[in-house]
């Protein structure tokens, strides 16, 4: 981190917007890295985020993929957890009440098999007290077009896009799959479908191959690549997709220091989510904000917008 | 539950057999609420290389006196290499006491059968069972520099028997054998505990249901995360509805709870 002395003190200011909603500083948790929130007591101050964004939640619970889920490689972790999840209900039944007591913004990560399924969730959540913003998963097979993902599809991106916004009132991010060639066409088509916001990325698929027992390493064959390994391509598809739209951009990938999230706001992130790393260590993305702070005061920086390089 | 992620201090690490190590780290808030049969995750190498990426899960083999607490080790890959490597004096990362261990039933004998390795979460289980003169304690391995820690069960129970492949040590033969033995001669209710590779527990499970003998057994899991956040480490349950969670429902399960294949 560069260290200049200035003559004039600022004090720098975390907060940022998304859409309507209002963060107290810019590190979020990612999905499915955080669980339901509640696994990390004790090993994470959530109240010291900027918010939280819950493990992807179907319409009814799922099961998941059969074991191995796991497998390490260089500087990364491939998953294949195949969208396990509890199911909307129980988690608004069991999960949310503890959930709503929590001082961070709560953001419910939501999956589908069908544009109806997307619809009917968020209508379900916009009635919940408690959820400040749904972020939807459209790296999910579209089941009627032969389970080819949604976000691979501009077109059936988009649906899910208008889908989401008619059923609720909430601010809808978008995250999007890295799987497809040209990832400001997926971004334009959902940004002028109505989303709030972008997120990206979800997991690379990728694959590893167990050369002792000669097997595919996951039971599932493929999985999804996250974790430092991948930061270099989810920042440059973040630089892209920001300078493609004008609605803010929540980066995520491979972010583990305070440095990495800066590469992030650099490239023009509003916000950044922090996954794999909190696996690894609970309490990773506590000391983020502090680390983010620190440098904007010592570079003379006033918003975390400010931070986003020209061009 | 409360977990701790420390830098803990590492006071001990010693070459028990060719590929086995002792790792002794001072983690006195860790120690306090350790049970048997539960886990930490530790963070293996010494700089930030973030190679390899994921902490690695070891049992708790022992809890000393101030504050100490050692893992029972064999080095199989790149993590317990590195591992082994780290000397007394550095700091290592351990996150803990993690997971549900074994549940202690008294007023019945108590039989830990371990294979191999898998006695390393075994120690601290004999060392808490309430009535020593109904502890038995089997051990099975390959072959005698497997289970170098042999000693550390001798002290706690008359009843300690062992097996290995090639005669090295005890009888030659395989665990199930001794197992059926003691079965053989135990006429009322008794409680089985159990930790090792997958076909001897599967081997242990069904004799004991054979018997109508309880029977709890320590499962291992590819984690990434340890605390139940990732949800990678499943394992098929015996009614084929879905999956268990070895890190967070286990590593300790009752053996009816598994579709053991
Ligand atoms: C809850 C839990 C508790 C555990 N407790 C202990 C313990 O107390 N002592 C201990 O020594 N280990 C224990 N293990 C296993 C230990 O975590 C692994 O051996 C370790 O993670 C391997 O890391 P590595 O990088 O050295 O090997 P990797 O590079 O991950 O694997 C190298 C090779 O070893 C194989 N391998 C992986 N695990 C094992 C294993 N357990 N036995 C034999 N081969 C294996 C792999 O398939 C691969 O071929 C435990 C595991 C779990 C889930
Ligand atoms: C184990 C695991 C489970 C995940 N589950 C989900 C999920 O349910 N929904 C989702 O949108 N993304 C999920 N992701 C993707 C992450 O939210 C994140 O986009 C990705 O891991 C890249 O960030 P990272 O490198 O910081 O981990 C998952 C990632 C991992 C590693
Ligand atoms: S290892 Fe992550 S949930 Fe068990």
């Amino acid at each position: 981190m560069i260290n200049q002395k200035k003559t004039i003190p600022v004090c720098p200011d975390l907060s940022i917007n998304i859409g309507t909603l209002r963060l107290k500083n810019p590190v979020l948790l990612a999905s499915g890295t955080c669980g339901y929130g509640m696994e990390l007591d004790g090993l994470l101050d959530l109240d010291k985020l900027g918010g939280i964004i819950i493990k992807g939640l179907s319409i009814r619970p799922r099961s998941g993929n059969p074991p191995p889920r796991l497998a390490e490689t260089p500087c990364g972790l491939l998953n294949s957890i195949g969208l396990e999840n509890i199911g909307i209900e129980v988690f608004i039944r069991d999960k949310l009440p503890c959930l709503r007591n929590i001082q961070t913004s709560l953001i419910v990560n939501i999956l589908g098999n069908s544009v109806e399924e997307y619809f009917e969730m968020a209508k379900r959540l916009d009635r919940e007290e408690g959820i400040e913003a749904i972020e939807v998963n459209i790296s999910c097979p579209n089941v009627k077009a032969g389970g080819i993902a949604f976000g691979t599809d501009p077109e059936a991106a988009a649906s899910v896009t208008h889908a989401v916004k008619k059923a609720t009132g909430l601010p809808v991010i978008i995250k999007l799959t890295p799987n497809v060639t040209d990832i400001t066409e997926v971004a334009r088509k959902v940004a002028s479908a109505g989303a709030d916001a972008i997120s990206l990325i979800n997991t690379l698929l990728g694959m590893a191959i167990d050369i002792k027992f000669r097997r595919p390493a996951l039971a599932n064959v493929f999985g999804g690549l996250s974790g430092p390994a991948i930061k270099p391509i989810a920042l440059r598809m973040v630089w892209q997709v920001v300078r493609a739209v004008d609605i803010p951009v929540i980066g995520i990938g491979g972010i583990i220091t305070p440095d990495d999230a800066l590469e992030f706001l650099m490239a023009g992130a509003r916000a950044v989510q922090i996954g794999t790393a909190t696996l690894i260590r609970p309490s990773t993305a506590e000391d983020l904000p502090a680390g983010i702070r620190d440098y904007m005061r010592a570079n003379n920086i006033k918003n975390v917008e400010n931070l986003r390089l020209p061009a | 539950m409360s977990r701790f992620d420390i830098p803990a201090n590492i006071v001990e690490q010693t070459r028990l057999a060719h590929s086995i190590f002792l790792l002794t780290v001072n983690a006195p808030a860790i120690m306090d609420s350790a049970n048997p049969g539960q886990f930490c995750m530790l963070e293996v190498q010494d700089d930030n290389s973030r190679d390899p990426l994921l902490r690695r899960p070891l049992s708790i083999y022992k809890t000393g006196s101030n504050g100490k607490i050692s893992f029972l080790y064999k080095e199989v890959g790149k993590g317990t290499r590195l591992l082994s490597k780290r000397r007394p004096g550095e700091i290592i990362r351990v996150l803990g006491p993690l997971g549900q261990g074994f549940r202690l039933i008294h007023d019945c004998p108590s039989i830990l059968v371990g294979g191999g390795l898998g006695v390393a979460s075994l120690l601290l289980l004999a060392q808490r069972i309430k009535q020593p003169h109904r502890l038995i304690v089997l051990i099975g391995a390959k072959n005698a520099s497997e289970i170098p820690t042999i000693e550390d069960f001798s002290r706690l129970t008359r009843y300690l028997h062992i097996i290995t492949e090639d005669g090295s040590l005890g009888q030659r033969g395989v665990i199930t054998e001794l197992l059926n033995q003691t079965l053989q001669k135990i006429t009322d209710m008794a409680q089985i505990y159990t930790c090792g590779p997958w076909s001897m527990m599967k081997a242990v499970y069904h004799m004991a249901r054979k018997r109508n003998i309880p029977c709890q057994v320590s499962l291992e899991a590819a984690m990434a995360c340890g605390t139940g956040l990732c949800l990678g480490c499943a394992v098929p349950k015996s009614n084929s509805q879905g999956f268990l969670h070895v890190c967070q429902e286990g590593p300790v399960f009752d053996a009816d709870q598994v579709h053991w294949g």
